[in-house]
């Protein structure tokens, strides 16, 4: 099964980088959608259905949390796993976002194939 | 210097570099403010316990290399900014991996990176602890600088 993935960040540097290591990492991709926001993403998600969301916390206009509460509490969109990449590897951040209802959280620097173990954690996806 | 915030730099470097960048270091070098290379600095401010700022400078050689080979594109086709965006990215994860370790407990808050003018990477860094690796191409160059609480205090908290 080929899935479909939202990368959030506002570096369109790290965008790039996120969607060439998932493309790199073996990861079954079928499509991979970008937003510089948590705001952008909603409205992307209004007209896209994806498998699975990659949030950056810091972010201008919506940021991760808010983000992530938006998406908890909406009928539609709360049942897709988000897993959060941040630089941030403090134990009161990683706790603070998987009470907003993240699923996964990756911290930077990452290996390429922890992005993609994160993924098919987060989706279930049947080891090899 | 504060011993312990630069090892925290070193490891920070050596892990950022290693694993999104895919680049060695060579070996640490001496800071020379006399160095003229023409380089590409990012600066972003935190705040935590401690809060401060860092600056991360890259002479351009290795900041253009690096940043093609981040974004899987040509070195020949890379714009300025692009590759300023990378230098951005790379203060912001070296900043994050350094607090990680010095403010084990506390949410920090990392502000967004912004690139220097020359005049402003030309500005003294008094207090400042530094700490600068070759690497391929050039050489990278940190500059951190904490307010609140002092080395020594941060020394207490990691021991």
């Amino acid at each position: 099964m080929a899935y479909r993935v939202l990368i959030v960040d506002d570096s369109p540097a790290m965008r790039a980088f996120v969607h060439r290591v998932i493309e790199l990492s073996g990861f079954d991709l079928s499509a991979c959608f970008e937003a510089s926001n948590g705001e952008e993403a909603l409205t992307l998600l209004r007209s896209e259905w994806v498998d699975a969301i990659l949030t950056d916390i810091n972010m201008p206009r919506m940021d991760g949390q808010e983000f992530l509460r938006r998406l908890a509490g909406d009928q539609m969109l709360r049942s897709i796993p988000a897993i959060v990449i941040s630089t941030d590897a403090t134990r009161h951040r990683m706790e603070s976002m998987a009470s907003l209802g993240a699923r996964g959280y990756i911290t930077k620097p990452f290996l390429p194939e922890a992005l993609r173990a994160e993924l098919e954690r987060t989706l279930g996806v049947p080891c090899d | 210097m504060c011993e312990v915030l630069r090892q925290a730099l070193r490891q920070a470097v050596d892990e950022v570099l290693d694993k999104m960048f895919f680049v060695c270091p060579l070996g640490e070098a001496e800071p020379d403010p006399e160095d003229a290379a023409p380089a590409i600095a990012a600066r972003l401010t935190f705040e935590g316990e401690p809060s401060g700022w860092m600056t991360l400078r890259l002479t351009w050689q290795a900041a253009h290399a690096i940043a093609a080979d981040f974004l899987g594109e040509d070195e020949e086709s890379l714009t300025e900014q692009r590759t300023g965006e990378v230098v951005r990215e790379m203060a912001n994860m070296i900043c994050g991996s350094v607090l990680s370790q010095v403010e084990g407990a506390t949410a920090f808050h990392l502000a967004e990176p912004r690139i220097l003018t020359i005049e402003e990477d030309a500005d003294e860094h008094h207090g400042a602890v530094v700490f600068a690796v070759d690497i391929p191409n050039g050489r990278l160059t940190l500059l951190m600088n904490t307010e609140r609480p002092e080395c020594s205090e941060i020394v207490e908290s990691v021991s």
